[in-house]
């Protein structure tokens, strides 16, 4: 039996993301193996975060190791949260009184050809969920729009078995946390293989992210999805970043930051930052077309 | 032909590239057959580029018809003021990205047997 601990502290930074991929690649050898993940010494962790712990269980389940996670109870005297986004009763651990709050959007995980239980999981998390934050209609439609071409781009790109999930509101902040993980194909791989070009990994990111590339080379049109979660996160002061192999990208108050990793995760992050308080004019294009000779 | 997206795809969010190719197919079988459709998004309360690019960006695919054929036969009604600049979006898109293809498989094919 092989026991990891997760580090301290867990947050949305290259730091962090470097923490949970290294995790990965310590356990990559391990197949049919008993795995205790311990949360003995975490005393931070964000949230929404969880997807990308799910995802690398999931990898370790993939190669028939059985997973179990321990020492909840330690980070239960710090804080609830993960008990509350249903992470932790996602492994058979539960707990009574708990601090009562409905600003998670509980960690789920869903299968690639179930987009109709995606469609049901946004309207009752985030759109009849009476707690979260006032804002105005036209930028809740671009929200909901952006994490739904987030999770198609990864459903559809991916070729995966799960998407998984999780998010977080901060009701006196306005803002909306959201992570997308998917455990298929990476963008770095996928964009190499379409370029055939060697390149940094964040410089594959970097590329799929401009409005116009796609790797698709079907009957559909691609190239739209990312470019303009781009263009709204950067209207919106939000933050995206971005995790593919070894590859980090990052879109914060309109700056890019692009980093190669020490570690790779098999699949793709997405983490997404929404500020609720913005009420800049989300135009995405100059002019609304004539619809009589829109072709 | 009237089409009303919402019947079709039982939800009103029209978001998946699932669901837009169900509507492509119907525009398809309706073309091939020289049905002009009515195509009814009232109801549809959130859209992607994902599902409008399989539904109506995969129309230009092949050349299969052009922009006087889907202006003349394809009417597009009650779409939410939000969504409208989508259109034009994956219209314009659409048509760069078959005119790329095309372009890449003219130079594969120059590239493999030569251009003469």
């Amino acid at each position: 039996m092989k026991i990891v601990y997760i580090p301290s502290k867990i947050t949305s930074d290259v730091n962090g993301y470097e923490l949970l991929l290294r995790l990965q690649s310590d356990l990559s050898h391990f197949i049919g193996e008993d795995i205790h993940i311990s949360f003995k010494n975490v005393y931070w962790f964000e949230a929404n975060l969880v997807a990308i712990l799910g995802a690398i269980i999931e990898d370790l389940e993939n190669r028939h190791n059985r997973v179990k996670i321990i020492d909840a109870e330690y980070f239960r005297l710090k804080n609830d949260i993960l008990f509350r986004n249903g992470f932790f009763p996602q492994y058979g651990i539960t707990s009574s009184s708990l601090f009562s709050s409905s600003t998670q959007i509980p960690y789920m995980k869903f299968k690639e050809h179930e987009p109709q239980l995606y469609n049901d999981y946004i309207q009752s998390e985030l759109l009849d969920n009476k707690d979260f934050p006032r804002h105005s209609e036209k930028l809740g439609g671009e929200i909901k729009r952006n994490i739904f071409e987030l999770f198609e781009n990864a459903r559809t790109h991916g070729k995966c078995k799960h998407i998984h999930t999780c998010g977080q509101f901060y009701p006196t902040r306005k803002k909306l946390h959201i992570t997308i993980v998917d455990t298929g194909q990476t963008i770095v791989n996928n964009v190499k293989d379409f370029l055939k070009k060697d390149m940094k990994s964040s410089e594959y990111i970097d590329w799929a992210m401009e409005t116009g590339n796609t790797t698709k080379v079907g009957n559909i049109p691609g190239g739209l999805g990312l470019g303009l979660i781009f263009e709204f996160i950067n209207l919106n002061k939000g933050k995206i970043q971005v995790v593919s192999s070894n590859g980090y990208w990052e879109l914060r108050e309109g700056k890019i930051s692009k980093h190669d990793l020490n570690f790779s995760f098999r699949g793709t992050i997405a983490n997404l930052e929404f500020d609720l308080t913005e009420n800049n004019h989300y135009s995405l294009a100059d002019e609304v077309p004539q619809f009589d000779i829109i072709f | 032909m009237q089409l009303r997206i919402i019947d079709i795809i039982k939800t009103n969010f029209a978001v998946t590239t699932d669901d837009g190719d169900r509507i492509f197919d119907l525009l398809d079988q309706n073309f091939s057959k020289k049905n002009p459709v009515i195509l009814d998004f009232e109801g549809i309360t959130l859209m992607t580029t994902a599902f409008l690019n399989s539904s109506i960006g995969q129309l230009y695919s092949n050349n299969k018809y052009s922009s006087e054929f889907l202006n003349s036969n394809l009417k597009i009604v009650n779409v939410q003021e939000q969504d409208r600049s989508l259109f034009a979006i994956v219209v314009k898109r659409a048509k760069e990205y078959f005119a790329d293809r095309q372009g890449f498989e003219r130079n594969t094919s120059d590239s493999i047997y030569g251009s003469d």
